[in-house]
């Protein structure tokens, strides 16, 4: 009986051998979080702008031709739909990029400039755009690049059969658009082909977002000599889309495994010159082990790389981590009033709201210690936000907003002050009129960590004397929360959401009287006014537009119906061996594709 | 026994009617649609409202029900919201990757598991039994995607045996040898962890199975006519004790195309199980129904067929 006990014993001591000889085998595992703490702490005597850099520095020789290894961090496979107008994901816009058909190319405030392969020419007093592409360009099979195959997307996206989100109020905009597709024309009126190479566009009325691509502006081609005799509603399912797309970029589409892989190689017609790599092969990567695939140089460029995981690989020395700020702010909202549905507008009633004291809501921004979160949760690749304009948008964001900094003394003296006081002495403020008051908030359900910040938000609050509880008691499914939020549900008083902005930041849709989306219900002269301002004919000076930007994230301030939380930075590791790659988006690497060089034969592995 | 059978088929066809409604209106309950993912600060509300009136979803559910099973009928399962592919395509892509994953999974499974099972009952208690059930609650105990990690990081990333994501590298030219070579390749790592993960239940239950049987009368009978111990194991107490194992194979079988949502994940293999929970959170209405349809028929076809490899390889069990 002892005997077997021992080898009993002994067994479980050689089982636990094997694991931890996988844990030394393995040079950082993926749990191994070790260092964070100090790392936390010297990136906070930086400024967080310079916490990471925008392109990689390789000054040594590069190689011959080479294959770039790319990793996007997925766990699931990609769709697959590669055509501008029909794509509907990220994934398979980040996979579309290495191909691009993209006609007009951005400077840093996201403005179409003239040195992509169309320019753009804006006769503002007709409400007329004219679109001059450029000569002798060739698609990647060798036929040429004419003017039919920019307007053919436009005939695509209006089409009665097109199911696309893409067909909406601003494509409307384009005279003709409507009667196209209500099937009472065959073509749209408003698109005028010059000549080969020149097309004149005519709006309803043009406002600044113009030079954004918006407004109904479409600013991808389409090869119309490969897909224009494909019926729009058998186009998603064709093999021109899935399989065999003919592209104007840099490199072109080879082979796809569906869902998992694609493989490109160099353009010989690309008309910036023929790029310095062979080809590029892009795979899904699991996120559960792609710390250790970063490590081990199997990849050149993760894409999707989720920030949280930074702690893993920050002690590799064969990657250069290339950061930027997302074009995204999460924020606080609080429901001030109701949308009314049958008249498409928003009724905002502060009087009847129990989130309608400005001081109540104040308070609750700055009882939020946010910074905490950020740099706890988030090894501050989030930061507090003060604006509703991320800080990207140079010429908009307004950098002199206090926001609404951590400071739970101040919010104390504010609920003193609005009245909200503890009158039955239990620690929990009452409202004004004596009563028990509880808040409802209604977050979004995520992993566990979620959970901690949300329960730690709460704490928070109860520091201040307010008693927050969550709608339905438990986070809410994302699809749910929005249904919820977007009914002005009554068991949500305050909510936490988060916005991509896109690149022209412009308030409507989101703060307008008419917007659906509009979620805290408020509106006011003022605030409408800026909205429409920003983006009226006399925005076309970006002078006076950035006047009516900082107007309206004054206002908001000022009024705190939605109060900004945090601003996020997006990653990109990036292997040593890559040279002249830069996520800046002045001068982003997708412009630059066929400059991209490798300074070895494989990517570098982590000592 | 064909009476049975084709009896057998003809109930499948109110079961899975049955089963077509309950998970048509669950489907429906779920809040959102497919078109809520969508949406950004530049999406028309207008644009969603018109593409859920244009897909039907604002129709009462028995009319978009009696739309979907009259398609179904022909053939036709629809469109998946999300990949924009007819749902057959879809399913059976990934339905192929699957079932050769599990196919694989299952070989293996039984080639670890029922000698280790017939070991540990034939010399129980002994050194080599207790390890093995020591090896055999081990297993069950570590989470799937533990071991699939380790195993993915020691195999994969350290010593380089095996691929580490995907089911085929692409640089290989479809339909050739090389190219099915390299897809059994991708499956050997996730078999092996699937298969080590899935043995407890066939060796306990073989294990007692065995023990049980050693005290049995016509064992004892065997025994006491003079046949040596071990004709008697191999003709008379495994044949007997691998019945049980033997009902579970209908089950088995038709189980291949169900997927593990762990094992795909983790080896990023697109597979069933990945399909069917992404469908999910996408409400991807049209391949929920199709996939919880297509795995309802399966369990019944596998009950079906585990009667019917019972009465064969049981002649006391008659199906009437």
């Amino acid at each position: 009986m002892k005997k077997t006990k021992w080898s009993l014993l002994a067994l479980l001591f050689s089982v636990l051998l094997v694991l931890t000889a996988c844990n030394g085998g393995d040079d950082k595992p993926a749990e191994d979080t070790k260092g964070t703490e100090d790392t936390g702490t010297e990136k906070d005597a930086k400024n967080p702008d310079e916490l990471f850099t925008l392109a990689v520095e390789n000054e040594e020789e590069a190689i011959e031709g080479g294959t770039l290894r790319v990793a996007m961090v997925k766990d699931e496979p990609f769709q697959g739909i590669f055509n501008w107008e029909l794509y509907e994901d990220a994934y398979d816009a980040d996979l579309m990029n290495w191909a691009s058909n993209v006609i007009f190319e951005t400077d840093e405030n996201f403005m179409i400039t003239d040195t992509g392969l169309a320019t753009l020419d804006v006769d503002q007093d007709n409400n007329k755009v004219t679109v001059k592409i450029r000569e002798g360009v060739k698609w990647s099979d060798g036929e040429p690049f004419t003017i039919d195959d920019v307007i053919l997307p436009y005939h695509i996206i209006g089409h009665p059969d097109y199911t696309g989100v893409r067909y909406d109020t601003q494509f409307q905009n384009i005279v003709g658009a409507e009667e196209y597709n209500a099937g009472k024309a065959d073509t749209i009126s408003g698109l005028k082909k010059i000549d080969d190479h020149t097309l004149e566009i005519s709006f309803k009325q043009l406002s600044p977002a113009i030079y954004y691509s918006g407004d109904g502006l479409w600013s991808y081609a389409a090869p119309s000599h490969q897909i224009k005799d494909i019926p729009v509603a058998e186009l998603v399912e064709s093999d021109a889309v899935r399989k065999n797309p003919v592209t104007l970029g840099a490199f072109k589409i080879d082979k796809i495994v569906p869902g998992e892989s694609v493989q490109y190689s160099k353009n010989e017609h690309y008309w910036k010159g023929v790029p310095k790599l062979d080809g590029v092969v892009v795979e899904v990567v699991p996120s559960s082990s792609i710390s250790v695939a970063i490590g081990s140089g199997k990849y050149d460029v993760i894409q999707h790389f989720n920030a949280t995981k930074m702690p893993e690989i920050e002690n590799y020395d064969n990657v250069t981590v290339l950061g930027r700020q997302e074009l995204y702010y999460s924020y606080l909202g609080f429901k001030v009033g109701k949308y009314d549905f049958e008249n498409n507008t928003v009724v905002t009633d502060l009087e009847g709201s129990k989130m309608g004291d400005v001081k109540l809501r104040q308070a609750m921004g700055y009882a939020l210690d946010i910074e905490q979160v950020s740099e706890v949760f988030y090894n501050n690749l989030r930061e507090r936000a003060n604006s509703l304009i991320p800080p990207v948008f140079k010429a908009f964001y307004d950098d002199s907003l206090e926001g609404y900094t951590y400071d739970p003394e101040k919010a104390k003296a504010l609920l003193d002050e609005a009245g909200y006081k503890d009158v039955d002495g239990d620690g929990i403020r009452e409202d004004k009129n004596g009563k028990k008051l509880e808040i409802k908030l209604a977050a979004i359900a995520g992993d566990a960590t979620q959970d901690e910040i949300i329960a730690f938000y709460l704490q928070n609050w109860k520091d201040v004397g307010l008693n927050v509880t969550l709608t339905t008691g438990r986070l809410i499914e994302l699809n749910s929360f929005y249904d919820k939020v977007e009914a002005d549900d009554p068991e949500i008083d305050i909510f936490m959401g988060a916005w991509g902005t896109g690149t022209n930041p412009s308030p409507a849709g989101l703060y307008g009287k008419v917007d659906q989306f509009n979620f805290s219900r408020y509106t006011s002269e003022e605030l409408e006014t800026a909205v429409k301002n920003i983006d009226s004919p006399k925005s076309f000076d970006t002078k006076y537009r950035a006047g009516e930007f900082k107007k309206f994230q004054q206002h908001i301030e000022e009024m705190a119906t939605t109060i900004p939380m945090q601003f996020r930075y997006e990653i990109f590791p990036v292997n040593k061996r890559v040279k002249n790659f830069s996520v800046d988006y002045a001068n982003e690497y997708t412009s630059y594709l066929h400059e991209i060089e490798l300074t070895a034969e494989e990517p570098v592995a982590s000592n | 026994m064909w009476k049975t059978i084709v009896r057998r088929f003809l109930i499948m066809i109110p079961q899975l009617f049955v089963l077509s409604v309950i998970i048509f209106i669950l489907a429906k309950f779920m809040p959102g649609d497919p078109f809520t993912g969508l949406i950004t600060p530049e999406t028309d509300p207008a644009r969603i409202a018109e593409l859920q009136e244009k897909a039907g979803l604002n129709d009462p559910w028995h009319i978009q029900y009696v739309r979907w099973v009259g398609n179904a009928i022909q053939g036709d399962l629809g469109l998946s919201y999300t990949y924009k592919r007819d749902v057959a395509a879809l399913i059976g892509e990934r339905a192929l990757n699957t079932f050769w994953l599990s196919l694989l999974s299952v070989i293996l499974l039984y080639l670890i598991a029922i000698p280790l099972g017939i070991l540990a009952g034939r010399y129980q208690n002994s050194f080599l039994d207790k390890s093995i059930v020591f090896y055999s609650f081990v297993t069950y105990a570590i989470p799937t995607f533990v071991l699939s990690l380790v195993f993915l990081f020691i195999f994969g990333y350290q010593l380089h045996w095996f691929p580490t994501n995907g089911s085929v590298n692409i640089e290989h030219e479809a339909g050739s040898l090389s190219y099915y070579w390299d897809k059994f390749y991708h499956i050997i790592l996730p078999s092996i962890t699937y298969a080590i993960l899935g043995t407890t239940g066939i060796i306990q239950y073989l294990r007692s199975e065995i023990i049980d049987a050693k005290s049995m009368d016509f064992v004892r009978t065997a025994r006491s006519k003079g046949i040596p111990m071990r004709k008697v194991y191999s003709k008379h107490i495994f044949r007997n004790s691998l019945l049980p194992i033997a009902a579970f194979l209908g089950f088995t079988i038709t189980g291949l195309l169900g997927g593990s949502i762990f094992i795909e994940t983790i080896f990023g293999y697109p597979g069933m199980g990945q399909l069917f929970v992404s469908s999910i959170s996408s409400r991807d209405y049209s391949v929920i129904t199709a996939l919880v349809m297509l795995f309802g028929f399966l369990a019944l076809l596998g009950s079906l067929l585990s009667d019917i490899i019972m009465s064969i390889v049981d002649p006391r069990i008659r199906i009437e």
